[in-house]
Formats: C-alpha cells, structure tokens, sequence
C-alpha cells in the first residue's frame, strides 16, 4: 500500500517569498501479519516557485494583495488548486512576523492554500524547518558531535543545532542582510539594534551617511562575531543577550559545536565567492555573507555543504512540518480536521499518579479560557505509565473527571499520546461516555505545553491522520 | 583448595622450620581457619538480573576503534551486537543471557498454563485429540481437532451461533497466553461492545493448534471466530502472542482465509491496544462478510 | 528383489522398496508423521537388512516419483552416466556401502561414482551408514567450486554470514555484517534472508552489499535470498549486482510447485546469472533445503524424507552450484525430534550431498519448540566439520532473530577452524590478515571489532 499526498510550503520572509510543492508517500512498512505501522517513506519537492521580493506597502505592513498575486500566479504556473493539497504549511518568517498585518495575511493565505495547509510563524520553529530543509539533521548523522545550521536572512539568523540527527536547541538573533540597507551609495536604513551594536563599538553610522565599505565591513565584523558567540566558538561578550529576537534565550554554553552548515539568502555568498557589486542587492548581504565566510572563529571548525540555501526554510515548511499518527488510533471523521489547537500538557511525573492526573487538567483547564469562553484544547501524555488494560481504564476515568468542563462544552476531546494506546484509550473513553461525545484519541505524536496542534482528515484507509505539530504559533 | 588437615601440616611444618612451639602454632592455625571461613560467607545481597540487560546497549568490544560510530549503529539491529570475544568464544555474560533467554522460550513451549490462570479468566477448559506435548508437537494434525469430551463440551457450555466466538489456546507459548490474554480479551470484548457486537462464550483449549479453530466454528456456527494463540517463541521474546480470525471458518478451508495479527506482546503491539484493534478487525470482517486475502484492510 | 527376513525367528515382510525404504530410517518425527516408520526397532533393523541386499539397478529402477509425473526424476534419471552406472548396477546396497568405505576407494573414485547414480541409491546407502560412517566417508570426498573464489578445497573451511533484520533496515543489516567480517565470517557468502521480498528491497540491499564489499575489497559473493523470479526480476529492472542466485527447493515437482518453482524456472535464472550475473562463476547457484519440506507440502508421495532430501541434491546438481545447504532443524519437532534427529539428519545430508557430487554446507539449527540447545548445534558443527564439510551459517551469537531461530554463531567458524587447524577460502584469509582480524589463521585483539569498518 503507497498513498501520495501533495503538501505545500509557502515562505514569507523578511526579503524574500517562495513556493513550493512536494509529494509526501506514506506507506505501511509493517508486514501484512502485524498491526500497520505508516510512516512517511519518501519526501520529494516537485515544483519551485521563482524568488520574490516581499512585497510591503511600508516598513511595517505587508501588502497583502500583492502576496496574494504571487501565490495565485505560482499556483497557476504549477497547475496546482488549493483542493489537491493535504497538507503545507503557510510561514511567515524573521522579521516580516512582526509586522503589525501578519496575522492577516496568515489567514488570507492558509484560505486559498488547502483545507489543512497551517499557517505558523515563530522563530523557534522557523530555525527547525531551515535545518531540516537544509539537510543538516542528516548531515549530523555522519558528523562527531554537533552540528548548527545559521540561516541567515534578512532580519534574524535562525540557529539550530542538531546531533545524530536529533534536534538539541534553536535560538534566533537579529542579525541579517538586510538589516542595513543602501541606495545610491547610501545609508537608508539601519536596524535599531544594529545601530547600537556599532555604536557600543565605537563606530558610528547613521542613515544618510555615505556607504562605506570599510566602515560596513566593520559592522558586519561585528555582527559575524554576535553569530560566533551565538554557536561558542568565541566568549560571549556584554551586550550578546541583546541581539536575540523577542529577548529569547541564547543556546547552552557547553553546546560544543563541531561543525557548521549555512542557509538562507545570506549563505549563497558564504559557500561561493562572488567578486561583483557587493551592495548590488541594495543590502548588506553579499558583505556579511563574505565577511562570515572568512571570519576566523567559523574557519576553526568544519563548513559542510547544505542541499538547499536560500530556499532552505520553505522547503522545510513544504516538507518537514507534517507528521503521521500512530496506526491505532479512535477518531471521529467528521470532526477532522481540525486546527491550532493549544496543548494542555500533563507533566511526566503527575501522570505516575492517577490522582494527579485529574486534578492537573482540571488545573491547567482555565488557562485556556479567552474572553470568558473556553477555547478548544488537546489533552497530552506520554501514556507510557498505564498500559494494562484495567490500568487504561483508570487512565480514561481520571481523564474523564479532570475534563469535565470540556467534556461539556461543544469541542471533541482531544488527547495526543506518545506511547501505542490511543485505540484502547479512545475505547476506553468512548465506552465511559456512553458515546456522547467526540473523541478524538491518537499516539506517536509527542506534544508539548505551549504547542498547537492540528490534526487532518484520515489517510491510509482511514489508519492514520496527518498531524502538524507547531511550537510556538504566530501571536496575534 | 587445601583441606584443614593439609593447611596443618604445612603450618606446622613452618613452624618446625622456624622452631616456634606447638602453642603459637595452634594459633596460627585457629587465626587461618578464621580467615578462610571469614573468605567464604555468604553475603546478602542480589546479583543483578541477566534477563533485563538491554542488548542495545551493550556493547564488550574491549577497545573499540571507533565505539560511538559503532554503538551507533547497533542501536538500529536488534540482534546480539558488539558482544566482543573470549579467545574465539563468548564472553561469559553474553553466554548467559542467550541461555536465560532460550531457558525462557523452552519453558513456554514446554510448559502448560496455569489452572489458576484459567480459573481466573473464568475460562472451561477443552482438549484436542492431543493428549501430551510430546504428542502436540509431533502431531499437528491431531491439534486440529476436539476430543470427544471437548465436542461435548463445546456443545453444551457455548451460546450457539454468536456473532462472534472467541477463544484461547497454548499453541506454542504457555506463557503469551499468561502474559496478554488478560489484556488483549477485554480490549477485544471493550471494542466489540461500543460497536454493540455480540460475542459468544470464551474458553481455553488446550493443546490447540491454529486450525482448531476450524472445528470450533462448525461446533458453535459463529459467523466469525477468533482464536488467542501463543507463537512459537524466539530469544528476544518468549511471550508473543497472535491472533487468527476467520469469517465463516470450516474445516479443511484454505489457510489464506485468516486474517492474522502477530507480535502481540509488551515490547510489541501492546495488548490492550492489539485487544481494540482486533475489535475493529472483527467489525471489519463482520461488514465485509470475508476475511484472510479475501479481505483488504 | 527379495523383501522378506526373519529377526529372532520372526518374520518381517515388507510390500514395495518404498515401504522398506521408509522403515530402513533411523528415528524420525517426520516419518512418523507420515505414518511410514518403522514401528518397532526391530522391524527398523529388519528394513536395513532387506535394503542391504537390494542392488543399485533395482534402486534406480523405482524412483520415488514415476519418471512420466515428475521433471525432478527426469532430471535425475538423465543425468546419469550409463557407461559408470553400468559398473555398479549389480552391486547390493550393503556393497556399494563397503566400497565407498574401503580404504582402496579414494575421493575421486567416489566422485566418477557419483555420475552414475541416482538419489534413490544415495538415499539407500545413507541409511545403512551409522553416523561415524556419515563421517568417515563423507571426508573422503571433497567437492569444489569456483564463484568469485573457490570453496571446498582441502585445508579450508567456511562460513556464510547472514545478517537478518527483523525489518530489512540497512543500517541494522550493516553493523550486523560488519561484525561478522570482523570475526571471519562470510568467506562462502554474505547472504540475507529478507524480510520484505519485493524487487524494490531484494536490489537495494543487493548494491548495498555489493558497495561494501567493493569499498573493502573483500572477496567473496554476495546474495540475497528471495525467490528466484524475485531476483531474475532485480537484475532486469534494476541492474540489481547478484554473485549468487538462491532458490529454496524441494525433491518432487509438487515439492516444488509449493515454492512457486518450475525446473525451467531454475534453469532461466542460471542462465540469466551467467549472462548478466556480477560473479566470475561458472558456480553461481545457491540452493537450501531440508528433510521435511516434501510431507509438509503433501509432495513427498509416500516416500521417506531422506530419500525425498537425496533428490533435492540429484536436481541441485544439474545447475553446478556453487553452494548447497540443508537447513536442518528449520522445520520443526514434527520432522526432527530433538538433537539426535537434528544431528543424525544433518549428517546425514552433509554425505548424500557430497555423493551426489555437490558443494556442501550445512545450517545446523534449531527452534524453541524442539528439544535442542546451542550444545547440540555446536555438536554438530563440530562434527560436520570433522566430516569435511565446506560451510556453516553465522549469525550475532547464533541467534536469528527475523527467522526466530538458533543456529551457529559469528564466533563459530574462527573456533572451529582453530581447533581443526583450518583456514578460510584463501584470499578471504589473506584479507583478513590484510585487515588486522587474523593472523596464521588466529583471530587477533582486533577481530569482534566491527568499528574498523567506520574509521574516520
């Protein structure tokens, strides 16, 4: 059994937006004698869209209708309709997600994408995706030790690291090509925080002022070091916590990392050599691209090639966000799909207790509370301590009691598991509810607190569904 | 080992040598008698389990060239990897799993299910045409068949024609059945009683062999049987169990007409969730009247 | 043909050669099974002495399936030189059986024989042989054969590494197989069982194999054993690199058909091997088998499974393989018992392969539900090697664990080679030496390394 899916991935960035299509095949990889197992078995991009400026009415909004133009010539160009979608995801990225119309265009776009195409921002994320569409997850299956992948663009670098193909941390800084911006041989503008990180240094650059290249070389200096310190491969000075996006955290400081790969518009430049205009993009791109590639602390570990570059992060979109359940799973059909759904997160040591297990949900449920009126909300376990069926059953009981309140309001219950029960669960529950309501009960998926989910419509004759799972979504 | 009496002599020798008197000598020998004994008493304590050492993560190569690469990549084989050598032997640990694991297949296969067990699950108990495991082993054909009193009892203890007939059998592994039939039959009956599908009297058969079930849908007329059956044991586990469910089953019909779950056991489908997904299988055979390579799931 | 005697005064009468045949077997499981053994050990003896004076021409005369019926006695009956049969014909069962024994009868002289007799005449004088015998003159012959090294040549012994996968994944194949090589493993062939017998896996595995024995330069073959129209198809569609080209096989036509085989099936894919194969050859088939597989198929019509084995031999030969193997506690107690059956069958189809004139090795195994442990199978070993057999399997510590048995472990062959003073197939030894694993024919502190093979 093969089944192919067409998934979406559409990248709107701080510089630039891209298209892609892929074909995602899940097939049963189990043998005809035991229960499935589908996974997704081959991931394979089968259109690109050109490289588009992002369009901006100003500084500080996104012109919406201009996206919109792009995206609906693309599809055109690749005789894709919204209904042959499965799946995708719709991000906005870097800079662009702070735009005060973001959450707009999100919605705009994930309309005329497909049923179950996401639309997801947030630097965490974004910083996964890069790697992964730039294949540094496998290439830190070969490599000792760990591997970062800096995809630097037009407003941050989004940083990932990742050993024996596992992820170990992200961060996300401000720093990026287009954060400096020149035309007609001058300064046009200039990022507050970089301004602040010349001038704490000692170099003073206003917008007007002539583009100096020797003066720029020294700020992108400046700004390699930040992405250095960033991975350890140099001390972190005063000041470093200040570059990172939305004040987030910087990575661990014993992370050792070991070797580096590079993607986005910024890692062109790093990987060739190019000796034209270097501010022809009317940035500082090419120059912070070259001034990285001969930094000296970046030339003390390995360089390893990356599949894509510039194109890194809407690969990833397309390709990496979209998961697959476990293969015994309850659901109701006609409450799929469903989206964005918050995670309510039972931690590991509550669930030993069954006790704990109802009074946490009970707990956690008002958080999820807006405006007076409980929001949809998807339960999550490891599952890992109540697998007998009698101990499935106390499991099921203890859940039912923590959410009563969303047992009575109008939303299916959801609850995402990790370990192999989600059928007996789902069972378990349906039965204790006299079949009054919805459940929606599916495993191998691991989701934390703070996450949103979405979950698809069945696949694979029903076995499994697609699920999407978002660390942080895009705050309106 | 040197015997008191040797120990002695030799002491007492010694101290010729050194012409110390018989006095001192005595207690030289009470002092080495105390230490010997003091050598050998028995501890408390509890050497730890062979059977719980995770295969994957042992890894004996005494210097490894590159021991992270290799560990690695055993974590993706689930057979005895890195185990090292002695001479061109095993190793004595690894010998001793692999003869813990292989005591534990022998005694699945070669020991009966506990009555209490039955009692418990509130089972009766029929037999084959078996009447040993010697003769179980030997003789499949004779697995396939009730005995005299087990036809008899079939036909008496069992609703006649349910919808669904379900029941379990040694097969090859006494101990599958111990371990999952506790589990995996609730989640069945569970499954079964949400999609509100009748299910007729369970039991347990001993000595039975796949194609027993065969002759018990003939006895009981269910529409669809399904028999818990341990499998034959392998070393990584000696405690997986299958299921065989058949539309319509009668006696001498192809084999490809059953539809099979396998590897049902704690570090495989776990049995609750195998017991409602069976559940769903049945519900699936029931609505499409076929079952085996009649039936695509 | 007389087949009646007296044992003690009392007199056994026995129908056909078929049931005397039957009963001449030692203790079998699969025979009882049957409902052919003999029913005390008597009548078992009296058997014997019936077959020890049948001769060979009435042996060939009767085969076990008519000769109209079955393409596997045709093959066996055709292949036979009339001018060498001529010569042994007259002999009774009990003299062909103290020729092949005589001290005058050297190896070659048992192989010109072989060319003159059918598997019904090997089958008969097996079971009049006690298991020394089996030894003894199964030593004297030996069989060699040429794929991309030679196997069988005096001084040597080999081993098969199988790296099964419960799920086929390549890395798991891989650290498996490199951990084999590292303990001197795989000098007959490197050769998995696959779990997913499509084309698609059969081939990518098969260049996977390929590329490492290339990347290392290791010389041997390799194979992967799906079903011959499986491999036949890799080769076509997808350049699959096969050295060796497997098939499972059975001692009558319907023995066969239950494998999903045809002679001509057989006879295509050697052909398609020798046009389109990786290896040098001219030896580039690989068959198993095992006593049994004929009564669990219906196939055996009547007939014991030793005599049912020896024609799985008389086929094999028609296509020159390069590797031949019994599997022979695969199948189950309802066939072989316990150890005694295992060992008595596994001798016994080590000789009956050799005098029919075939490369062979032996998967001495075992299930869990047979009354057999690791001591047995290494028993058997042992004594298959004392037998100059050519081969042995070798899994991580004897333990399969996608076919869910026991047989002989990576570890195996080094030891045995070393306390029978034997060497591996020549080059394969000159690379292990190359590789730092052995040295004069020892495993050095390196070998059991399987991490030399991923040295930055």
């Amino acid at each position: 059994m093969k089944e192919v899916i067409l998934s979406v991935g559409i990248d709107i960035g701080t510089s630039t937006t891209q298209l892609i299509f892929c074909r995602l095949v899940i097939e049963n990889l189990a043998s005809s004698y035991t229960v499935p197992r589908i996974s997704i078995v081959e991931k394979e991009v089968v259109y690109r869209s050109g490289i588009y400026f992002t369009p901006l009415i100003s500084q500080t909004e996104i012109d919406v209708e201009a996206v919109k133009q792009i995206i609906t010539q693309e599809y055109r160009k690749a005789n894709m309709t919204p209904a042959m979608l499965k799946t995708g995801a719709v991000i906005i990225t870097g800079d662009t997600a702070r735009k005060k119309n973001a959450n707009l265009v999100l919605r705009t776009l994930s309309d005329m994408a497909g049923d179950f195409v996401v639309a997801t921002a947030g630097p965490d994320l974004e910083s996964v995706l890069a790697a992964k569409g730039a294949g540094t997850d496998l290439i830190s299956e070969r490599e000792e030790g760990m591997v970062a992948n800096l995809d630097v663009g037009g407003g941050t670098s989004n940083i990932a690291v990742f050993q024996k193909g596992k992820i170990k941390g992200v961060s996300c800084l401000d720093i990026g090509g287009r954060l400096v911006r020149i035309d007609n041989r001058r300064i046009t503008y200039i990022y507050d925080k970089i301004h602040k990180l010349a001038r704490d240094n000692g170099i003073r650059l206003e917008v007007g002022d002539p583009a100096d290249l020797g003066k720029l070389t020294a700020v992108c200096r400046l700004m390699a070091d930040q992405l250095a310190q960033a991975v350890n491969l140099q001390p972190r000075g005063v000041g470093h916590r200040e570059i990172y996006t939305n004040a987030g955290a910087p990575l661990p400081e014993n992370f050792p990392v070991r070797a580096v790969t590079f993607s986005g518009g910024v890692a062109d430049c790093i990987y060739s050599a190019e000796e034209k205009d270097v501010f022809r993009y009317g940035d500082i791109g090419v120059l912070l691209g070259k001034v990285i590639k001969e930094h000296k602390d970046f030339g003390r570990i390995k360089l390893c090639p990356v599949t894509e570059t510039i194109r890194a992060t809407v690969i990833g979109a397309g390709i990496h966000t979209t998961n697959v359940s476990g293969s015994t799973i309850a659901y109701v059909k006609e409450q799929l799909p469903i989206k964005n759904i918050p995670v309510l997160r039972i931690p590991e040591e509550e669930e030993r207790e069954t006790e704990a297990i109802s009074g946490t949900i009970a707990a956690l449920i008002p958080m999820f509370y807006s405006e007076g009126k409980l929001e949809p909300v998807a339960i999550s376990l490891t599952g890992r301590y109540h697998t007998s069926f009698a101990d499935v059953q106390i499991l099921a009981q203890a859940i039912a009691r923590g959410a009563g309140e969303l047992i009575a309001s109008e939303y299916p219950l959801v609850l995402i598991i990790e370990n192999d029960i989600g059928k007996v669960l789902g069972n378990a529950l349906n039965v204790l509810l006299n079949r009054r309501k919805d459940v929606i009960c599916i495993d191998g998926i691991y989701a934390r607190e703070g996450d949103y989910i979405d979950i698809g419509e069945p696949m694979a004759n029903g076995r499994v569904v697609p699920v999407i799972t978002k660390t942080l979504i895009f705050n309106s | 080992m040197v015997n008191e009496i040797d120990l002695r002599g030799i002491i007492e020798q010694v101290l010729k040598e050194m012409n110390l008197s018989d006095s001192s000598a005595s207690e030289i020998i009470k002092e080495a008698q105390t230490r010997i004994s003091a050598a050998t008493v028995i501890e408390d304590g509890c050497l730890p389990d062979v059977t719980e050492v995770d295969i994957r993560k042992q890894y004996l190569v005494e210097n490894p060239v590159n021991r992270d690469a290799y560990y690695e990549l055993k974590q993706y084989a689930p057979c005895r990897l890195g185990i090292g050598k002695a001479g061109a032997r095993y190793k004595t640990d690894p010998s001793l799993q692999f003869r813990a694991a292989h005591s534990a297949a022998q005694d699945a296969v070669f020991s009966d299910v506990d009555q209490s067990f039955i009692d418990n699950m509130g089972f009766f108990t029929v037999q084959t045409l078996c009447d040993s495991k010697d003769i179980y082993l030997t003789r499949p054909d004779l697995g396939k068949k009730l005995n005299e009193e087990g036809i008899k009892t079939v036909l008496e203890k069992c609703r006649k024609n349910p919808t669904v007939q379900i029941y379990v059998s040694d097969g090859l592994s006494s101990a599958a059945v111990a371990a999952n039939v506790a589990d995996v039959l609730p989640g069945i009956m569970q499954g079964l009683k949400s999609y509100g599908i009748d299910v007729g009297t369970p039991f347990f058969c001993k000595y039975g062999r796949v194609g027993a079930m065969d002759h018990i849908s003939e006895l009981t007329g269910a529409t669809v049987t399904c028999v818990l059956i341990g499998e034959r044991p392998g070393l990584i586990t000696a405690q997986s169990m299958s299921a065989y469910i058949a539309y319509k089953a009668t006696v001498g019909m192809p084999e490809a007409r059953r539809t099979v779950v396998s590897n049902i056991h704690k570090e495989g489908t776990i049995p609750a969730e195998a017991g409602a997904h069976i559940s769903e299988i049945i519900k699936t055979i029931l609505e499409n009247k076929a079952s085996g390579t009649d039936l695509k799931l | 043909m007389i087949l009646k005697t007296k044992l003690f005064g009392h007199t056994y009468e026995f129908k056909s050669l078929r049931e005397v045949m039957a009963k001449a077997n030692e203790e079998k499981s699969g025979d009882k099974l049957a409902g052919i053994a003999a029913e005390s050990a008597e009548e078992r003896v009296a058997a014997k002495v019936v077959l020890s004076h049948i001769t060979l021409e009435e042996l060939r005369n009767n085969p076990a399936v008519p000769y109209e019926e079955d393409e596997v006695t045709r093959i066996i009956q055709d292949d036979v030189n009339d001018t060498i049969y001529n010569e042994f014909k007259n002999m009774t069962v009990a003299q062909f059986r103290e020729w092949i024994l005589d001290i005058r009868t050297d190896g070659a002289m048992i192989s010109r024989a072989s060319r003159g007799i059918t598997s019904e005449i090997v089958a008969a004088v097996c079971k009049l042989m006690s298991n020394l015998d089996l030894i003894y003159a199964a030593k004297k012959i030996r069989v060699t054969a040429h794929c991309n090294t030679t196997i069988g040549l005096p001084g040597t012994f080999s081993s098969r590494l199988q790296p099964n996968h419960t799920t086929d994944d390549i890395k798991g194949v891989m650290a498996s197989a490199m951990e084999g090589f590292s303990l001197g493993c795989g000098d007959a062939v490197l050769g998995l069982n696959p779990v997913d017998d499509t084309v698609e896996n059969v081939s990518r595995i098969l260049k996977n194999f390929d590329e490492f024995k290339n990347k290392w330069e290791i010389p041997t073959q390799i194979s992967v054993l799906a079903h011959v129209t499986t491999q036949m198809e890799a080769i076509d569609k997808f350049n699959a690199p096969v050295d060796l080209m497997f098939q499972s096989i059975a001692g009558s036509q319907k023995g066969n058909e239950a494998f999903g085989i045809t002679t001509r099936m057989l006879q295509e894919g050697r052909d398609l091997m020798l046009k389109r194969g990786t290896s040098t050859g001219p030896n580039v088939m690989y068959f198993e088998t095992g006593q049994g597989s004929e009564l669990s198929s219906e196939a055996h019509n009547g007939w014991d499974q030793v005599t049912m084995e020896a024609r799985c031999y008389g086929l094999a030969k028609r296509y020159q393989p390069y590797l031949v193997n019994t599997v022979v506690g695969f199948i189950g107690p309802e066939y072989l018992y316990d150890s005694k059956q295992i060992i008595r069958a596994g001798l016994e189809d080590h000789f009956m392969g050799k005098l029919t004139g075939i490369p062979m090795g032996c998967d001495a195994c075992y299930t869990n539900h047979m009354k057999a442990d690791q001591n047995d199978v290494e028993n058997l070993a042992a004594l298959l090697v004392a037998a100059g057999c050519n081969y042995v399997m070798g899994v991580p510590q004897g333990d399969d664990c996608m076919l869910m048995y026991q047989c002989t472990g990576y570890h195996e062959a080094a030891a045995l080679r070393e306390t029978f003073g034997l060497r591996p197939i020549r080059e394969f030894d000159l690379w292990l030496e190359k590789m730092g694993f052995s040295e004069n024919g020892k495993l050095t502190p390196l070998a059991g390394d399987a991490s030399v093979f991923l040295k930055k």
